[in-house]
């Protein structure tokens, strides 16, 4: 729950921009697997550096981040557009309120806590992620409803349309950018906390580090940070490209 | 045992561990904004410069932080050095942006009556347009320290210090007696010590804004 504040605002594509990270990943990893090869691993290494463990970790990763980001969208934006109807919407302060606090508790204590009160495993850690990325996704679908001039709400009620086919057709299309720049920072929170999913048993890329830790391997924390940093500025630069790519044309 | 029992018994530790933790992140946010701040000086003026600056330390907010964390162990070894470098790292970017933001904000008029009245490129900024700056760069200090806060409980987790500590000693005593006090103190701790040093910064910037700007 860390970054919200930081990158709500969408950043333009250039030529340049777009091939940065591409190529950025593509020299670390490189230079990961080269130093690899020049390592002599010896047992205990090898039976985390294989192929089959990395892709099984990265497999688990992908599969919290994935899941973890599309409860955050099941519930935080049906929830977000609630709370802007207008029989709710003095609400919002109160939420933001709570929300604004929320974002001061540490993602680790949230997974430690529903470990030790509901138990450890896949499951839990879930919770844990959804609750902690919510906030963003939530907040950018309020503010992005919120900020709709509403003589286009009344033009759409005024061609005869019902305040469904307004959110539906009006209302939502106009917010999509705003909620897609939270969706891209509940993403990334994703990816930092699925790493943290290892402390309570839910797997993910956070145990090469922590194995690379507590064994003291040099080359096993080295693959998982790199390989965990190197995910997190893929999919950055993949939603990047969406948000752009799903943007409504005029716009 | 209960959680006002547990406080009751354990303040002595849960006090020692939030200075810990404290310090941890006043020392990053220092180092942090003493970078952020001459860096934005620097590329203030220059769009290409700025864009490049910013570019490099937001994109430091997007690597997951236990990896960061696991990144720089083999340079600086377990404890808090990561720890503190790690928490470095995330908050020049808030402190660089609100300072090229509250630099490039200084009206171009009041840029020009302190020109006509002398002052040479250094005057000018140490005198007008740092002051003017002031209270957008120390919202940028600010919200790097909420942040860094937050991300200082995961140094616990390298054996670093601060309030993780009672965190993962409640993951590790799961089932104990205190697992569940352990977790929640730590974790409440955190939220509060940086609600703590949010109402500081509210303190501080009424103290240092120049008069006439608030």
């Amino acid at each position: 729950m860390t970054l919200t504040a930081q990158r709500e605002e969408s950043t333009r594509l250039s030529a340049l921009g777009v091939l940065t990270t591409p190529a950025l990943v593509v020299v670390a990893g490189a230079a990961l697997l080269a130093y690899l090869r020049g390592q002599p691993l010896d047992a205990i290494e090898r039976r985390s550096i294989n192929v089959q463990v990395v892709l099984a970790r990265l497999t688990e990763h992908l599969e919290l981040v994935g899941l973890s980001t599309l409860l955050v969208i099941a519930i935080a934006v049906p929830l977000g557009v609630l709370l802007t109807r207008p029989r709710l919407r003095r609400l919002i302060p109160a939420v933001l309120a709570v929300a604004n606090i929320g974002q001061a508790v540490p993602t680790i204590g949230v997974l430690v806590l529903l470990a030790v009160v509901v138990g450890i495993g896949t499951r839990e850690a879930l919770v844990a992620l959804v609750l902690c990325s919510a906030l963003p996704v939530l907040r950018n679908t309020m503010v992005g409803l919120q900020g709709i001039d509403r003589a286009l709400i009344d033009a759409g009620r005024g061609i005869g349309l019902s305040r469904a086919t307004v959110l539906l057709r009006v209302e939502l299309p106009l917010a999509v950018p705003v909620m897609l720049a939270g969706l891209r920072v509940a993403l990334i929170l994703n990816v930092g906390s699925a790493t943290l999913a290892t402390f309570t048993n839910a797997g993910g890329l956070g145990d090469l580090i922590n194995t690379g830790i507590v064994l003291n391997r040099t080359p096993i924390l080295l693959t998982g940070s790199v390989l965990t940093a190197l995910l997190a500025l893929t999919i950055d630069w993949l939603v990047s490209l969406a948000e752009h790519v799903l943007r409504p044309r005029g716009l | 045992m209960s959680f006002a029992d547990y406080l009751g018994q354990r303040w002595p530790v849960i006090g020692v561990l939030a200075v810990q933790h404290a310090e941890m992140v006043l020392i990053a946010v220092a180092v942090a904004a003493a970078i952020g701040v001459g860096v934005g000086i620097v590329v203030e003026g220059h769009p290409r410069a700025s864009r490049v600056a910013l570019n490099i330390t937001g994109t430091m907010l997007t690597i997951p932080s236990f990896a960061l964390f696991g990144l720089l162990i083999p340079v600086l070894g377990l404890g808090a050095p990561p720890a503190i470098a790690a928490l470095v790292l995330y908050a020049i970017f808030p402190v660089l942006r609100n300072t090229v933001t509250g630099l490039a904000s200084v009206p171009g008029a009041v840029e020009d009556a302190a020109r006509g009245m002398g002052l040479s490129r250094w005057a000018r900024l140490r005198l007008v347009r740092l002051p003017l700056a002031w209270p957008v760069v120390l919202t940028g200090v600010r919200v790097a320290t909420i942040m860094t806060v937050a991300i200082a409980a995961i140094a616990a987790g390298v054996s670093g210090p601060g309030l993780g500590q009672l965190i993962f000693g409640g993951l590790a005593r799961i089932g104990g007696a205190n697992a569940l006090n352990d977790a929640l103190a730590g974790t409440l701790g955190v939220a509060v010590l940086a609600l703590a040093l949010d109402l500081l910064f509210v303190a501080l910037s009424r103290l240092t804004t120049s008069r006439g700007l608030g």
